[in-house]
């Protein structure tokens, strides 16, 4: 019998009922493929692979994340909450020691989903990763966490979400944003004023390969998460870096994300985008399981590896090697610029969000109150041709004094200005309010 | 009349049923040679029988099961194709295992080609070390057989037996797969040698009725027939106890069946008349296959269980059996002697039950009367321990759309039905252990023969359609067609329908009224860009266990 040197959990959720539109990349058949070949190889039959049954996460857990405007019945569907919660049952077997590891194989993704949820983009509604993350810090009492995203696209909304929390070292490895969607992810993106160095962008251009993936991994990611020693790791595991992949240019393989998930370890993995449902997913899927049980995973390739898979021209290594030089100067050799903010200032900005699946147009504007005992208190005021002007305050987990106050003032305030809601995400004290 | 026949690892239970009424039941020692056993049992049986009045004839056996566990399976050579994915070394079985080139993706497009040079080098050696037998195993095969068959032909006629993956199940698992053509293949000179005996005894006592034997998933398949899968006949006695449960009951509502023998307890679920099938296959011995079962848990104690004091100090039960109760001249305390001193059971030496009883808890403190009574309180409620992980690991099965989630149909027994030997004597305590309403049936102690008897033959099959390949695939009928583009779900439904309706009747049941259930439909498109290419059929129907057309007529009408 063939046993798993490391035990691990699999949360597997196709949603096989469910899709954005008929003939969108996020439909039905899109885990068709990759149930296939799970269950063809036999992986669920392992001493050590123990496969979990969803639970659909409550609005409950949502609130810990995101402000869905109007409310969350507007911007989900049962699949966002059965999706998220598949993470959470992930995240259970893992820190109930039942699992030393877990992959939940969920769909619809949620790594472009933003704190304010006006509706999809992306793809995505809700980010599964914070929803968990949240879950976790509030079940668990666990606070250093990091997330490595590798999905072939800049994960936007988790960056959001992470911005100011000097507790979550959010790493996403993507596309160019300047060759692909959400066109963003650039190194300059590096956190809020109390989180300045906990967000690193690594932008690679198209057509990087195997070599060029697990160079970044070596140089860069791993001695990252050396330095910031977190209590847990997420893997935003995301398969549209293949070179099957339809929607992107670059050039990484099965192969290559079963040597980067071995080398990463993950305590938590979740499926984010990957779109070659037929050609690669399978393929990375059942790579990834097994690399997460420490299985040997040699034999595992696309049946046209050999055929269509291109060696990493010289010029993109050396692009690649350019970036992580200048990355490893700003983030592990102290060479990042923070400002210095005065305690109790606040810092605004202003940005335009668009909603690329529904079309939606998302004018904000955000404050924070800079602090250096807590990630500080958020106010997002949010404007959207659907006719929405809502005004959201976030009070962080284990937000000082201070921050509560300046909080709860902000949503008073509100509560007496014309927007159409005022909500108020209460951390400290577990509260969860919406006028 | 229907003879039903069930050999159990001490007792071969028979029955003789007529008109709906159990007229004959025997009990008969097991003994070492199974083909001297069933015609003892036969013997036994049909004392007052004549041949011509039986109408059917149906045998559940132990005879591959021991076979595998007793390792005297046959020599088989496999030949086994893989492709990417986990190492197929990893699954080498039997003495002459071998892997050759050749690849179908999972939609059943061909990879990589077959290897034929090495293929024919792997037969080369499985003959040079002697072996006659071999199975071809495939990924994906289920998908294509094309490679199975084509690795047939260019060398299975240098064997007397060539088994293929693709004909075992249409289900997903190469691994399972693998051991499951092997074990056919192994088992074929046994299997036919053991029906050629059993015929022989039949004809020798002119009894001509139709055949049967019983499968593991509740249902039967014709005697003759049984030689192309002689694996899937192996470990049928639980199920052959879950469908007597259901011929001598009924089983309305979510029925806990709880099977109490001498060294084991057997628990099973039947829901409203069908009894729950495991999702995977079944383990014979260390082998994981792709033979459907019925979703059944065996725990370790009986009757005759040891009864002792654990390290904790509390009661312990099982897992051993010593041999007979001390009531019967056996060596240790056991549940059956508690039943004797409480006078439940009218047989044995009561003195002797009484002092096996006071050795247990005379150390405690306890008379034998009390002891007694805790024995059997504590006997039942680690049935009802046991049977709650069971029905709790039912419930964890995950699903896959959102409408099972939102559904989330959860099983919750409304009865317990207690079948064995002992069942009147431990169905009080059982009823009180688990708090549900409790009830065993007339001819209780015989149920595993009756279920033989009267299990109706059950069949399956799996159809793949993909318009974009142009084929339906049907691998355990062995069809595979060309469909153009416009196929669409109900031609695929009457297809299945046509398929296994044949099927069955080759197996032995009645063309008339044959009850086929779709237990999954689904329809994918299959798009490339933004354009449709093609659309991905998929279906499993089936003949769910049951109860013969005859039985259920006698008995409801």
């Amino acid at each position: 019998m063939i046993r798993a040197a490391r035990r691990t959990g699999l949360v597997f959720f196709p949603a096989f009922d469910w899709a954005i539109s008929p003939s969108h990349p996020e439909r039905e058949e899109r885990l068709l493929y990759t149930q296939d070949q799970v269950l063809e190889e036999g992986l669920l039959d392992i001493d050590g692979i123990v496969e979990y049954r969803v639970r659909p996460a409550t609005y409950e857990d949502l609130r810990r994340v995101h402000f869905c405007v109007p409310d969350e019945a507007a911007v989900t569907t049962e699949s966002h909450l059965i999706s998220a919660g598949g993470c959470l049952v992930a995240a259970d077997a893992v820190l109930d020691g039942e699992v030393e590891s877990a992959f939940a194989l969920v769909r619809p993704p949620g790594h472009h989903s933003r704190r304010v949820v006006h509706g999809n983009r992306g793809f995505c509604n809700i980010n599964n990763e914070a929803v968990m993350i949240e879950y976790i810090r509030g079940k668990y009492g666990i606070k250093k966490i990091a997330i490595v995203d590798t999905d072939c696209h800049h994960g936007d909304g988790t960056q959001d979400i992470y911005w100011h929390d000097p507790n979550t070292l959010f790493i996403s490895i993507h596309q160019d944003g300047r060759t692909l969607y959400p066109g963003s992810g650039f190194p300059d993106e590096a956190g809020g004023p109390n989180a300045q160095g906990f967000t690193v962008n690594i932008p690679l251009p198209p057509q990087t390969g195997e070599q060029g993936f697990l160079h970044v991994m070596d140089e860069l990611v791993m001695p990252l998460l050396e330095k910031f020693e977190p209590e847990i790791v997420i893997n935003s595991a995301g398969q549209d870096n293949h070179f099957n992949d339809p929607i992107t240019n670059m050039n990484f393989s099965a192969r290559g994300y079963s040597t980067l998930n071995a080398q990463l370890k993950p305590d938590i993995a979740v499926l984010e985008g990957g779109y070659a449902v037929e050609n690669a997913l399978p393929y990375v899927n059942v790579g990834i399981i097994m690399a997460m049980a420490g299985m040997d995973t040699t034999f595992v390739k696309e049946p046209n590896y050999d055929r269509d898979y291109q060696e990493q021209p010289p010029e993109i290594t050396r692009n690649i090697e350019q970036i992580v030089k200048q990355l490893r100067d700003l983030f592990l050799e102290g060479g990042l610029k923070t400002v210095s903010y005065e305690e109790g200032i606040i810092v605004e900005r202003s940005r335009d969000v668009f909603y690329d699946t529904d079309g939606i147009h998302e004018r904000q504007h955000e404050k924070i109150r800079c602090c250096r005992h807590c990630a500080g208190a958020l106010a997002i005021a949010s404007t959207s041709n659907l006719g929405q002007h809502i005004l959201a305050v976030q009070i962080p987990v284990e937000a000082c004094t201070a921050c509560l106050q300046i909080g709860l003032a902000w949503f008073e305030e509100g509560t007496r200005g014309a927007f159409s809601h005022v909500y108020l995400q209460d951390r400290v004290r577990g509260i969860y309010e919406c006028t | 009349m229907i003879l039903g026949l069930d050999v159990g690892g001490t007792q071969t239970d028979a029955v003789v049923i007529d008109k709906g009424q159990v007229v004959v039941a025997t009990k008969t020692p097991t003994g070492g040679d199974l083909l001297t056993t069933l015609r003892t049992a036969l013997e036994n049986t049909l004392r007052d029988v004549a041949p011509a009045w039986l109408n059917r004839m149906a045998f559940s056996t132990t005879m591959a099961t021991n076979a595998i566990v007793q390792d005297r399976i046959e020599d088989t050579g496999m030949i086994v194709s893989a492709g990417p994915g986990m190492d197929p070394e990893w699954f080498s079985v039997g003495p002459s295992y071998h892997v050759v080139e050749g690849c179908l993706d999972h939609q059943g497009f061909e990879a990589e080609p077959l290897n034929r040079v090495a293929v024919m080098d792997a037969a080369a050696r499985i003959r040079e070390e002697g072996i006659k037998v071999i199975g071809i195993t495939g990924k994906f095969s289920v998908r294509n057989p094309s490679h199975e068959h084509r690795i047939a032909d260019w060398v299975g006629s240098s064997f007397y037996h060539v088994a293929m993956g693709h004909r075992v199940s249409g289900a997903l698992n190469f691994p399972r797969r693998i051991v499951t053509t092997y074990l056919n293949a192994a088992l074929h000179g046994l299997h036919k040698e053991f029906l050629d005996a059993l015929v022989h005894i039949l004809n020798e006592k002119g009894l001509a009725a139709p055949r049967y034997l019983l499968k593991p998933d509740g249902g039967t398949i014709n005697l003759d027939k049984s030689i192309y899968s002689p694996a899937s006949i192996a470990q049928s006695g639980p199920a052959a106890s879950v469908m007597g449960a259901l011929a001598l009951d009924g089983c309305e509502g979510t029925t806990l069946v709880l099977d109490v023998g001498g060294t084991t307890t057997d628990m099973s679920v039947v829901l409203n008349g069908t009894p729950l099938l495991k999702p995977n296959g079944i383990r014979l011995g260390a082998f994981q296959t792709l033979i459907r079962s019925l979703m059944t848990h065996s725990l370790g104690i009986g009757g005759d269980s040891e009864v002792g004091i654990a390290e904790k100090g509390g009661l312990r039960i099982g897992a051993v059996r010593r041999g007979r109760p001390m009531a019967m001249g056996g060596p240790a305390p056991t549940p059956t002697d508690a039943m004797i001193t409480l006078g439940l059971l009218k047989t044995g030496n009561k003195d002797a039950a009484n002092a096996a009883m006071e050795e247990v808890g005379g150390p405690l403190g306890w008379d034998a009367a009390t002891t007694a009574q805790r024995v059997l309180k504590h006997m039942a409620e680690t049935i009802a321990e046991s049977a709650k992980v069971f029905i709790h690991d039912i419930n964890s099965q995950p699903v896959y759309t959102i409408h099972q989630v939102l559904e989330d149909q959860k099983i919750e027994p409304t009865s317990v039905l207690i079948i064995g030997g002992p069942a009147p004597q431990i169905a009080e305590y059982i009823g009180r252990a688990f708090g549900l309403p409790h009830r065993f049936p007339h001819h209780h102690g015989v149920a595993n023969a009756v279920g033989a008897a009267v299990a109706r033959v059950t069949s399956e099959i799996t159809l793949q359609a993909d318009t974009e390949r142009g084929s339906v695939i049907i691998p355990e009928a062995n069809v595979e067609n060309k469909i153009n583009s416009s196929f669409d779900i109900e031609q695929a439904v009457a297809l299945g329908r046509e398929l296994l309706s044949q099927q069955a009747v080759r197996s032995g049941a009645e063309e008339k009224g044959l009850e086929i259930s779709i237990t999954e439909k689904q329809m994918f498109n299959m798009i490339r860009g933004y354009a449709r290419t093609g659309k991905n059929i998929r279906l499993k129907m089936g003949i769910t266990p049951g109860l013969i057309p005859e039985w259920k007529r006698s008995h409801y009408e």
